[in-house]
């Protein structure tokens, strides 16, 4: 069964036709080619599909697409504007806050809407907005040394 | 995992989906936020010809405050709930089990509809289907056999949902709409005990909750909830502890409620333990005696990695904490 979707992907307005049994994370994918969302462990517990959804953090492995219908949705390749990238992902770049990369976009993502909503945040509260985030690399140090920075700046 | 193939349905009004409801009865089930059922479509627990979605029906995402009770929707999320500051005021307690839910991903989206449904979980049944398969179907996979206690003759699944206790402890109440009409009843009675179906819903009786009213008891009154999981943001509670005390001018304890999750397969009434409450003021040594006897009424199996041993020496650490915090005791 398909179903027709009207959504706002990175700033462009989008009518889709998708199958109801499709995860938001597989029409990104699949249908659209926004690989920069990952798939992690699909079970909702990882992050790594982390998506802004009219501006909150959700992971976009356990959220059916036509859930997503009339809403807003931001993904990592939203954020770098005409080859110049976000401010927040240049404090990644220079805290060396990457190191396989897998958790990056989620991490990005909440941290942008950490900022929006809060944007003198306490270490806790930094801690508290990535704890759904799971980083393999346990790189969590540097990750919130470039939160930290951009709150700094 | 991909999801089975199913069809969507999303009425704009309750009546239809009622309609729906009592037209594909078992073949169909209710989604609110998904988080749970999702994962479960994905693992084939669940395996719906229809879905229907409440999204679209307006009147289930409020909260309201009715002077002596809130009224919350069962479509409101957790973040909802967290953000209330009639919650945070009123019902300190229920918005710290809200916060306490996996993640902030998650809480954005799950509801507290979903979260009092929540199905009783298991480390042998909430496992893919490749996995599953290298064993004989278990009870609650409609099977005939308990992987985790062989020999008892029923299943054994924990329920452990973080919402449910805070609210039993206030005494909220719930409203389910049928074909039949509307029926009201207290949360504790919508649980059924039987771990394969573990409230009325999942029984099969063609209802959708559409309320959760809370009574806001009166006089000097303190709640709190305590949990403990092993791995924050991702793990279910091993225990969850749920306590509600009214306490007079002179300290002495007038009423008292202990509700546990995690331990049993509903949400379990720690009475005995209340019944040593009453009466007294409370002290470290009173605290201590009651979180004991707390432990003794409550029988928790293998239903995760840790022991149940494990399971109830960390159940009377978090009784004696939440009952600490409810007592003024820092």
């Amino acid at each position: 069964m398909k179903k027709t979707i009207h959504l706002v992907i990175n700033d462009e307005e989008k009518s889709l036709s998708v199958d109801v049994n499709k995860t938001l994370l597989e029409v990104l994918r699949e249908d659209l080619g926004l690989t920069g969302t990952k798939r992690g462990c699909n079970q909702g517990e990882c992050g790594a599909c982390t998506v802004l959804l009219n501006g909150k953090p959700v992971s976009s492995c356990s959220l059916l697409a036509v859930k997503a219908d009339g809403k807003t949705i931001v993904t990592i390749e939203g954020l770098a504007q005409d080859g110049t990238l976000h401010p927040i992902q240049k404090a990644f770049n220079e805290k060396g806050a990457i190191q396989c990369g897998f958790c990056t976009p989620g991490m990005i993502l909440v941290t942008k809407s950490l900022l929006e909503q809060n944007p003198k945040p306490q270490l806790a509260e930094i801690k508290e907005a990535i704890s759904g985030n799971i980083c393999r690399c346990t790189g969590y140090v540097k990750i919130i040394e470039a939160i930290t920075s951009l709150v700094d700046s | 995992m991909r999801l089975p193939e199913f069809k969507y349905f999303e009425p704009a009004y309750l009546d239809e989906a009622i309609d729906l409801l009592g037209k594909h009865g078992n073949d169909c089930t209710v989604i609110a936020g998904g988080t749970e059922l999702v994962v479960a479509l994905k693992q084939r627990l669940q395996n719906p010809k229809y879905l229907i979605s409440l999204d679209k029906v307006p009147s289930l995402k409020n909260i309201t405050d009715k002077g002596d009770s809130i009224s919350i929707g069962p479509l409101c999320t957790l973040e909802d709930i967290i953000k209330s500051k009639l919650i945070e005021e009123k019902l300190p307690a229920l918005r710290k089990a809200a916060w306490e839910v996996g993640s902030p991903l998650l809480r954005s989206v799950a509801t507290i509809g979903g979260n009092i449904c929540l199905n009783t979980r298991c480390r042998f049944y909430n496992q893919s289907l490749f996995w599953r398969s290298s064993r004989e179907a278990c009870f609650k996979a409609g099977g005939g056999v308990c992987h985790v206690a062989k020999k008892e003759s029923h299943c054994n699944s924990a329920f452990a949902a973080d919402l449910p206790p805070v609210l039993i402890s206030y005494g909220a109440k719930i409203k389910l709409r049928g074909a039949k009409g509307t029926r009201v009843l207290p949360l504790e009675s919508f649980y059924t005990g039987d771990g394969r179906f573990p409230n009325e819903l999942l029984k099969g009786s063609r209802e959708i909750l559409t309320e959760i009213e809370i009574p806001l008891p009166q006089g000097s009154y303190a709640g709190s909830y305590h949990k403990f999981r092993l791995r924050g943001s991702i793990d279910f509670p091993l225990v969850g502890a749920a306590v509600r005390l009214n306490i007079n001018d002179e300290k002495i304890c007038e009423e008292a409620r202990i509700i546990l999750t995690g331990v049993g397969p509903a949400p379990v009434e720690a009475g005995q333990a209340c019944a040593k409450l009453v009466g007294q003021k409370l002290s470290a040594d009173l605290i201590s005696t009651v979180a004991g006897t707390a432990v003794s009424e409550i029988r928790p199996f293998k239903t995760t990695l840790v022991s149940p041993r494990y399971h109830q020496k960390m159940a009377r650490v978090v009784m004696a904490e939440a009952l600490r915090e409810a007592g003024g005791f820092k």
